[in-house]
């Protein structure tokens, strides 16, 4: 779909709803991240020449990225790239598992601290080792139990990491 | 003499219990790494940079660093036996040794070679103990301008090997440039992108972001592709010490590799990936029997093996002198020196001789230890690479976590490490280059202080970068890498074939 400005915000989100190319997607990130930063970069001043401010080299890299990106949006727009599309990228693959497995880490870094180290780490541990494993719940208890318990062991009493004991806490060592 | 007597110092260093211990640790994972696939280097230096913050500072930058040496002999291993490299510098290794392997010459494959990495790395310890102190003299002289132009040069040839799209590598340097500058401004105190919270303003840490970028991203890829248990070839292994035709095909191989390898380490954003497929071409091209390449020559293992190895030799001169990383590993290991409070660059070597000698040296030992360590230890890679997925994913995961939570007892951080996590993701599907954007981020405060007091010194002139001689060459040679070469075709295929190496990986 070769590159022609649209006009009104419908034609826009028309021409959004049409783009073919992933590489379209991302230039269109980059630049409005681009953007923002040689936008936000004036805030902190950017200075001049014989005195460079905080903003200076940001803004510099900022502009950079803009264009850039604006390449990549605008060369893109003209292909489609290696045939893919944006949907293809997730194709064939098990990108639900992609997704659980960063929303248990999620929920694992608000949990730890009032659960503890411990039973957090032990109840995420079963979750993973169950994601793409068969093995049995039994086997999966045994692994997760292990690795929680020689995690202690290595960071919490040999190395000295203070590991968030939460409400149950624990006094084996 | 003097070298001479500054490596036995170094030797002292490393003869140390804990140092030697370290080295051993850092070697053994090295190769672990290097064996499995999924896990480069990069992540797991990574992984391990928190751990070492409870240890000496040379204890710690010689277990890094034997991480990275270490791999190059792991990735071997994998490429022989399961025609799968472990890691990007052992994908030409695939061509020859598996086929060797085939031919019931696994045993060979693999001893050729170690001995090629251990001859390598040992010349390239040679080169870089004559060459290291020399340099780091000569940088001594450099001024703002200079290392200003010396670090755009190591982006640009980063970003013109990366692989894949300039542009791309382009956007990523310069991203990565903006994240090494959040946080407070060193010159006026101001904080910058910190969006009013207290875990940005000493910037973004370099290890949630490569733990993010490297490690979880990896996993998220992974999981989605649901990894079969690897395919083993099944053969005993025997003779793993090659017979006198063997070596007669090799050494010069090993040699003219081991050169290469250092002098291609040494250049920004060389490293062991270009230094052995430049080998392999190489090889083939003298070689009186060009058609056996691809077909089980010895000397396509034992050429590739013997420059990489040795690349990671010469990688470390630009660190240690300069204070310039030239790969993406290099920058992680700029970043612990910083950590430590050990700056690299030509004051290393008078402020800190301890690091300087002791990491050189330990290099030595580190390959007679790998020496030792791959021979015997083959049987027990193999095993290990019938690890299957399922159980080895959720323990990286569990690293990651305790590793970057122990930064500063704040789960802050993982949340961070998890939004650079998504970003290396996305940027995987989107096929843009990590390395650019973690040497950026590196050098984005150097260069930022660089080319500020530059400008504050010529009192606003620009024309200040290219006063000097050395400056205008590297910008001279900076314009050729980005605008001249990328038109020349054989330079284009050239990248591609190091791009498809990389995401073989």
């Amino acid at each position: 779909m070769p590159f022609i400005p649209p006009s009104g915000l419908g034609g826009i989100l028309a021409y959004f709803y049409k783009m073919k190319n992933p590489d379209q997607y991302s230039g269109i990130f980059w630049v409005l991240l681009g953007g923002t930063v040689t936008i936000s970069s004036f805030f902190y001043g950017v200075g001049s020449f014989s005195t460079p401010g905080p903003g200076f080299i940001t803004f510099l890299a900022g502009a950079v990225l803009t264009l850039l990106s604006l390449v990549l949006f605008i060369s893109s727009s003209g292909s489609k790239g290696s045939g893919q599309s944006l949907r293809s990228l997730w194709e064939g693959r098990q990108a639900g598992k992609a997704f659980y497995i960063l929303g248990l880490l999620v929920a694992y870094m608000f949990l730890m601290p009032p659960l503890g180290f411990l039973l957090s780490t032990f109840l995420l541990l079963i979750l993973l080792f169950r994601v793409q494993a068969t093995y049995s719940l039994r086997k999966v208890i045994f692994l997760s139990a292990a690795a929680t318990i020689a995690s202690i062991i290595v960071f919490d009493v040999w190395l000295g990491v203070q590991l968030p004991r939460g409400f149950i806490g624990y006094s084996l060592f | 003499m003097e070298t001479f007597s500054h490596l036995l110092y170094g030797f002292q260093v490393v003869f140390q219990p804990l140092t030697l211990f370290a080295c051993f640790v850092g070697v053994l994972i090295g190769t672990l790494v290097g064996v499995l696939p999924g896990l480069g280097p990069v992540a797991a230096i990574s992984l391990l940079l928190p751990a070492t913050f409870h240890a000496p500072p040379v204890a710690s930058i010689i277990m890094l660093a034997g991480i990275y040496y270490g791999a190059m002999y792991g990735g071997s291993t994998t490429s022989i036996l399961v025609n799968l490299p472990g890691e990007a510098a052992s994908v030409v290794t695939c061509l020859d040794g598996y086929q060797m392997a085939r031919k019931g010459r696994a045993g060979v494959a693999l001893g050729i070679s170690a001995f090629g990495s251990f001859i390598a790395g040992t010349l390239g310890l040679i080169g870089l103990a004559c060459l290291a102190p020399p340099l780091a003299a000569m940088a001594l002289r450099f001024g703002p301008p200079e290392y200003f132009a010396v670090m755009v040069l190591g982006l640009a040839v980063l970003v013109f090997l990366a692989g894949g799209s300039m542009i791309k590598s382009l956007m990523m340097a310069c991203f990565g440039i903006i994240i090494g500058n959040v946080g407070m401004d060193p010159i006026t105190a101001q904080p910058r992108f910190t969006f009013q919270t207290d875990i940005l303003l000493d910037g973004v840490g370099l290890v949630p972001l490569v733990m993010g970028l490297f490690g979880i991203s990896e996993v998220l890829l992974n999981v989605e592709e649901s990894l079969q248990s690897r395919e083993v070839f099944q053969t005993k292994l025997k003779g793993l010490l090659p017979n006198l035709r063997d070596w007669r095909e090799s050494i010069w191989p090993i040699i003219r590799g081991s050169v290469l390898g250092f002098f291609l380490g040494i250049l920004p954003g060389g490293g062991a990936v270009i230094s052995s497929f430049v080998s392999y071409g190489i090889e083939r091209k003298l070689s009186r029997h060009p058609e056996e390449f691809g077909q089980g020559a010895i000397a396509g293992v034992a050429g590739p093996e013997s420059a990489n190895n040795s690349a990671t030799a010469g990688a470390f001169i630009p660190l240690l002198t300069l204070g310039l990383p030239s790969n993406a590993v290099m920058a992680i290991l700029l970043g612990a020196l910083m950590i430590y409070d050990t700056p690299p660059g030509p004051r290393l070597v008078t402020a800190h001789p301890e690091i300087f000698w002791g990491v050189i040296s330990s290099m030595y030992i580190g390959n007679a230890m790998l020496l030792i360590l791959n021979l015997p230890l083959i049987g027990l890679w193999v095993k290990i690479l019938k690890i299957p997925y399922p159980v080895l994913f959720p323990l990286i995961l569990l690293f990651c976590l305790i590793g970057v939570y122990s930064l500063n007892n704040k789960v802050s951080e993982i949340g961070l490490m998890l939004l650079f996590g998504v970003i290396g993701y996305l940027m995987k599907k989107f096929k843009f280059d990590g390395a650019p954007l973690i040497l950026a981020m590196v050098l984005g405060p150097l260069m930022d202080k660089a080319l500020r007091q530059s400008l504050i010194m010529s009192g606003g002139s620009p024309a200040i970068l290219l006063e000097s001689t050395i400056c205008t060459v590297i910008f001279a040679v900076v314009a050729v890498i980005l605008f001249i070469l990328p038109l020349l075709p054989v330079i284009g295929r050239f990248r591609k074939k190091v791009g498809e190496a990389e995401e073989q990986t």
